[in-house]
């Protein structure tokens, strides 16, 4: 009987515009593979729609007791269909995959909605929106995007008076496991967008995360070096870093102790609801002297 | 060394667990559906006129998703052993491994290749790009192998030594390329080719398994043909020419067979290692060295073996899902090691 219902509903779903339903027949049951998607669903009050997340999906912390599917780019379809209640819908990046098992799912009468991960404000406009048209509360999702937009802009204003009085610091971020090989972020990865919107002048240059030999990294000599680690945080985290990469000791960043930390889940999935927040610990190490951002 | 059990038994044990291991695999998934509902779901898919009433679901889990992936896995195992077999055939030497002849490595580029430039280039038609990756692959895995066989040839003559030593170098060369690719590729890309070079049945779908599944077809069917070549083969290639055996023809034979068949369960399912080296060397011990004996049975034990470690793979972590070259691995090794040290005086 259910089943039945629910046919009807999917049948009635591919006859009209698939989303311009009734309240009643948007979907109840939530599987997210996407980091930041994942926070943006809790944001707008969604959590309890979740079933399950993927590996990626580390915040808020009371996701990680929903069912795990897996890794985004692995996903299993009967895993996903096996979830009790019985997922209605699937969101992920455009990473989500592979591409065929994502087919047996919507042939399985789960939707499968992508969505574009892109480090990019009208990006991130564009989802949310169309997060909250699939939560039935499209309000919240433009009032939730104001503030993100509010936010940034007052901190914009913040970055470009101390800019007026000091000339922006060149940095670069590094992505570690334990401090040994980092990737530095370039350009298109939202490690970028942070450096850029926090002040910072992001000193590499390739696109994409990117393995640099020491030499060139002690070249760069970089004012400041956002480190993400995976597994260490605080100061093991840096010790290790330096420890690995002994070159850096003579970059201006290290004699001046100008390594701040980020916590490396912020890099996935495109801009997440954490991102504004964190600008401000990284725009007080870009501009050690300028007053506090309020 | 003579046989531990007599071919029927052997045949009959193999077979009862190929078949057990295909209803294994249609019956259990994440997804558990009631035994009966599996059962009349298959009837009411077959054909059979029964009513399909409230089997919705279970007729798209077995029929869209599980049968597709044991079809894979069957023909991907075959083949694989099989291949197993005519390698260790070829080069007189239980531990050849398909991947010798340097097709695995070159249908491992064939994919970087796909991978990393086919999203650089982004726009190719949509009907092409499901199989992209998979005819990069293939054609990558042949042209490597036709090269090492190319290599090995002088004079009308295939010096399987050299043979060896040129999929050697190649297979290191196709390696360094494949790194190349790897650093050029973006951390997304680099997942996904880090993904498939672990092998997986997920996601198997009627459209990318025919051209694997009348390979294999084909390979199953010609290889048992050659098994009294491959016994003379045994012996030396001189003895085999003075047996009466074209050597030349059944070395080209057993080099396209393996090219074609491990090229094409690599395009279908990325790389599944271990099966090709361990499920001949396996059967071997219980089934001796007639190839007429070893051929059928190690395709029997590679199907069921990949359809075992497939049923682990997608169960250990369910919801999620393991890489199945990481179960197979667990699994062939250790027995592997084993079998190695139990042989020894």
């Amino acid at each position: 009987m259910r089943l039945s219902a629910r046919v009807i509903g999917f049948t009635a779903a591919m006859l009209f515009h698939p989303w311009a339903l009734a309240v009643e027949t948007l979907p109840q049951h939530w599987v997210s593979a996407g980091g930041a998607l994942t926070e943006w669903v809790v944001a707008m009050g969604g959590e309890g729609k979740l079933v399950g997340v993927d590996t990626t999906s580390q915040h808020p912390d009371s996701v990680k007791a929903l069912h795990s599917i897996g890794y985004q780019r692995a996903l299993s379809a009967e895993g996903i269909l096996s979830l009790a209640p019985r997922p209605d819908i699937l969101i992920g990046t455009e990473e989500m995959g592979p591409p065929p098992v994502l087919q047996q799912i919507r042939a399985a009468g789960v939707g499968v909605e992508m969505f574009d991960s892109k480090p990019e404000l009208p990006t991130l406009q564009a989802n949310l929106l169309h997060l909250g048209r699939l939560l039935g509360d499209e309000a919240h999702a433009g009032q939730l995007f104001d503030d993100y937009r509010q936010q940034l802009a007052r901190h914009q204003a913040w970055v470009r008076q101390a800019e007026a009085q000091h000339p922006a610091p060149g940095v670069i971020l590094m992505l570690g496991h334990m401090g040994a090989k980092p990737l530095v972020g370039g350009p298109g990865t939202v490690a970028d967008w942070m450096i850029t919107q926090a002040g910072g002048h992001n000193l590499a240059t390739q696109p994409g995360y990117k393995n640099f030999s020491t030499e060139v990294l002690a070249a760069l000599d970089p004012q400041v070096i956002v480190f993400a680690d995976r597994t260490l945080s605080g100061n093991a985290a840096i010790a290790a870093l330096l420890k690995d990469n002994p070159a850096l000791a003579n970059t201006r960043a290290v004699k001046d102790k100008r390594i701040v930390q980020v916590d490396p889940t912020l890099l996935v999935g495109g801009l997440g609801p954490r991102l504004p927040a964190s600008l401000g610990s990284l725009s007080q190490a870009f501009y050690p002297d300028a007053k506090p951002v309020q | 060394m003579r046989p531990m059990l007599a071919p029927r038994i052997l045949f009959i044990g193999l077979g009862g667990l190929c078949l057990l291991a295909t209803w294994l695999s249609l019956a259990l998934g994440p997804v558990s559906l009631p035994l009966l509902d599996t059962l009349r779901a298959g009837l009411h898919l077959a054909g059979l006129p029964l009513s399909g009433q409230g089997l919705e679901q279970a007729e798209m889990i077995l029929g869209q998703i599980r049968l597709p992936r044991t079809l894979l896995g069957l023909a991907v195992g075959a083949v694989l052993a099989l291949a197993g077999v005519a390698m260790q055939g070829l080069f007189r030497n239980p531990l050849a491994d398909p991947g010798l002849v340097g097709v695995s490595s070159g249908a491992a580029l064939g994919a970087a290749v796909a991978i990393v430039c086919g999203s650089a280039l982004g726009g190719l038609p949509s009907f092409l790009e499901p199989y992209l990756l998979s005819a990069c692959a293939f054609l990558g895995g042949l042209a490597v192998t036709a090269l090492v066989y190319r290599l090995g040839r002088k004079d009308g003559q295939t010096s399987v030594a050299v043979m060896l030593l040129a999929g050697v170098a190649l297979t290191a060369l196709a390696s360094s390329a494949v790194g190349l690719f790897t650093y050029l590729a973006d951390d997304a890309t680099l997942r996904t080719l880090t993904f498939w070079n672990l092998g997986s049945l997920n996601g198997a779908s009627y459209q990318r398994l025919w051209p694997l599944l009348l390979i294999a077809l084909g390979v199953a069917l010609w290889l048992p043909r050659r098994a009294q070549a491959l016994n003379a083969l045994l012996l030396g290639e001189s003895e085999a020419r003075h047996l009466g055996i074209e050597v030349e023809r059944l070395k080209r034979e057993l080099v396209l067979c393996t090219a074609l068949g491990v090229g094409a369960a690599v395009a279908a399912a990325g790389l599944i290692g271990f099966v090709g080296l361990v499920v001949p060397h396996l059967v071997r011990q219980v089934a001796g060295p007639d190839h007429r004996v070893l051929l059928p049975a190690s395709l029997l034990a590679g199907a069921s073996l990949v359809l075992f470690a497939d049923l682990i793979a997608r169960m250990a972590l369910a919801p999620a899902e393991l890489p199945i070259g990481i179960v197979t691995a667990f699994l062939g090794a250790p027995f592997f090691l084993y079998l190695l040290v139990r042989g020894r005086p």
